[in-house]
């Protein structure tokens, strides 16, 4: 009973605002083909109830479509990822490394990923290994710099704590660093995720056989005819964005629970 | 002097007595380990420099603190007294002199992980329970697990935190962490336990509470003790002697002894001697 009614104060809100949302955006394209008569009129706003019919008609198509976009970010995300954290590890244990490499991680993110996409691809012919690779390229930064301040982020007397229990350097990272930096690192990755899957798609844009990008493209030339398709492409990348955060989001709550955003008790959230 | 004296004999008495039926050669082995003093500072100084000025945070302190011993260093801020604390723990080294503890140097000391430390904030890690963050330095010293169960339930009781050990440290009372922080710093038996004014922050009802709960928890630890603190009254509560410290430059201005008897109690607080002592060491300040 008592949760029945936590559950209903917490999505009647969220309800209400996908519903009124909706109603709004079919008036908004009802009002924009009818009465203003825009020219391309669904291209700009297009029925709901229109992509929902589209969703059921090609929905297989888009759902492997947005797979092989998935799991290509995936791949590369997780590269980037790994590759962040071990700069952000290196960068903390010496100063000299640091000196050696910020310089350059920094000056790797000026670099327009529109123009370095069909670069990579060029070196490599190969749509996958550009696609993962562009997500990797994208993802390590964010990575880095978080985690990096991540480890530093732990203050004085826990590092005596551990001096005083004459803890060895990599006990030292294991019990204190590590942890400490989580929540950093989780930051990093939650910024990095959605990243990675607009990354992957960018590089489909440029030429590949399949993934979501490819049909968006495809759709974007065939004209207003295929104008739900391509809708349709654009959702299925955003919502690919959104899965990807919402993972990370999850992973976080069960591996750094402790921090102040998931306290229950305390606090109005 | 001659107080110091009746004091030793009393201790060498009390030794013998516990040994009934120990041959005398035993005996005298456990005599002179009362005889040893743990912790020795001799000339010891610390001056802090930057590029423009120079400090002399402590100046020629020298002092016994005798093993199984609870000694407070008291005085104002910026008389040095947690500078010593910090360099009894090998967490800084003195510009001059030296410290011996045990008769080695605290670096030795320190790395046989001989020190507990508490220091003035709990210090606590975010990320474990309230269990885990006693069991920290149990894994530290590669203790078993299923004796570091044990370990860490009996430092919960004796702190008397059974019921908190699954919560994180942000779900208690300051009081509750710097408990927290206690049993934690006890969990390997520490020969010498380091007290960095552990109470400061919290209100006067729950330090007068700790102090008779951390006197209790000593007389069965029976670790050396030595308690930073800027409040005259904890000092007495809790000592055997007081080291009254100076500032500009920090250094120590007299030892005073601490005769009430043990185990001691709140009501002691408010008897004649208590408030003798507090304007003897009164006094000792504005000798200085």
């Amino acid at each position: 009973m008592g949760m029945q009614s936590v559950l209903n104060r917490r999505w009647l809100p969220t309800f209400v605002w996908i519903i009124g949302l909706v109603l709004f955006w079919e008036l908004a394209s009802w009002f924009l083909l009818h009465v203003s008569e825009a020219p391309m009129a669904q291209s700009k706003i297009p029925y709901i109830h229109e992509l929902i019919i589209t969703f059921t008609e090609y929905g297989t198509t888009l759902f492997i479509e947005g797979r092989a976009t998935f799991s290509n970010a995936a791949i590369g995300f997780l590269l980037g990822a790994v590759l962040g954290v071990t700069l952000a590890v290196l960068m903390s244990v010496s100063k000299w490394i640091e000196q050696l490499t910020f310089p350059y991680a920094v000056a790797s993110q000026m670099i327009p990923i529109l123009g370095l996409a069909p670069i990579v691809y060029g070196i490599m012919r190969d749509e996958q290994v550009a696609r993962i690779l562009i997500a990797g390229y994208i993802t390590f930064f964010p990575v880095a710099l978080n985690m990096l301040r991540g480890l530093r982020s732990v203050d004085t007397s826990a590092l005596e704590l551990m001096y005083s229990y004459a803890a060895k350097p990599w006990m030292i990272y294991w019990k204190l660093r590590f942890p400490a930096a989580l929540p950093g690192l989780f930051s990093g990755l939650k910024i990095a995720a959605p990243l990675a899957v607009t990354g992957a798609i960018l590089v489909e844009l440029m030429g590949a056989q399949n993934g979501i990008g490819v049909i968006m493209l495809r759709n974007l030339y065939y004209g207003p005819s295929h104008n739900y398709m391509f809708w349709s492409t654009v959702i299925v990348g955003a919502f690919l964005g959104v899965m990807s955060y919402l993972i990370i989001s999850l992973l976080e709550r069960f591996l750094a629970p402790w921090q102040a955003d998931f306290r229950t008790n305390g606090g109005d959230r | 002097m001659k107080r110091d004296t009746t004091c030793y004999l009393v201790v060498i008495l009390l030794t013998n007595m516990t040994l009934t039926s120990e041959t005398q050669e035993k005996g005298e082995i456990s005599m002179t380990i009362v005889r040893t003093p743990e912790i020795q500072l001799d000339q010891v100084s610390m001056l802090y420099k930057t590029d423009t000025t120079e400090v002399l945070a402590l100046k020629d302190v020298t002092v016994d603190i005798k093993q199984g011993e609870f000694v407070s260093l008291l005085g104002p801020s910026g008389c040095g007294k947690t500078t010593l604390l910090r360099i009894m723990a090998d967490l800084i080294q003195p510009t001059n002199g030296e410290i011996k503890v045990a008769g080695e140097t605290a670096r030795t000391a320190r790395l046989a992980q001989k020190y507990g430390i508490v220091f003035q904030s709990p210090v606590l890690y975010d990320w474990r329970k309230v269990k885990q963050n006693i069991n920290l330095p149990l894994e530290m010293l590669g203790v078993k697990k299923a004796e570091r169960e044990d370990r860490v339930d009996s430092l919960l009781e004796l702190v008397g935190l059974e019921d908190f050990k699954d919560k994180y440290p942000w779900q208690l009372s300051g009081g509750m962490q710097q408990r927290v922080a206690i049993a934690r710093a006890l969990a390997m038996e520490p020969e010498i336990l380091l007290m960095d004014e552990p109470f400061s922050a919290l209100d006067e009802f729950s330090r007068e509470r700790l102090n008779e709960e951390l006197l209790s928890i000593w007389s069965k630890v029976g670790s050396t003790v030595v308690f930073v603190t800027h409040s005259i009254p904890e000092s007495i509560f809790l000592s055997d002697r007081v080291f009254v410290l100076s500032p500009h430059p920090g250094r120590l201005s007299s030892i005073v002894d601490i005769p009430l008897p043990r185990p001691r109690t709140q009501g002691m607080r408010n008897s004649p001697e208590f408030f003798q002592l507090i304007s003897d060491i009164r006094d000792s300040f504005e000798g200085v």
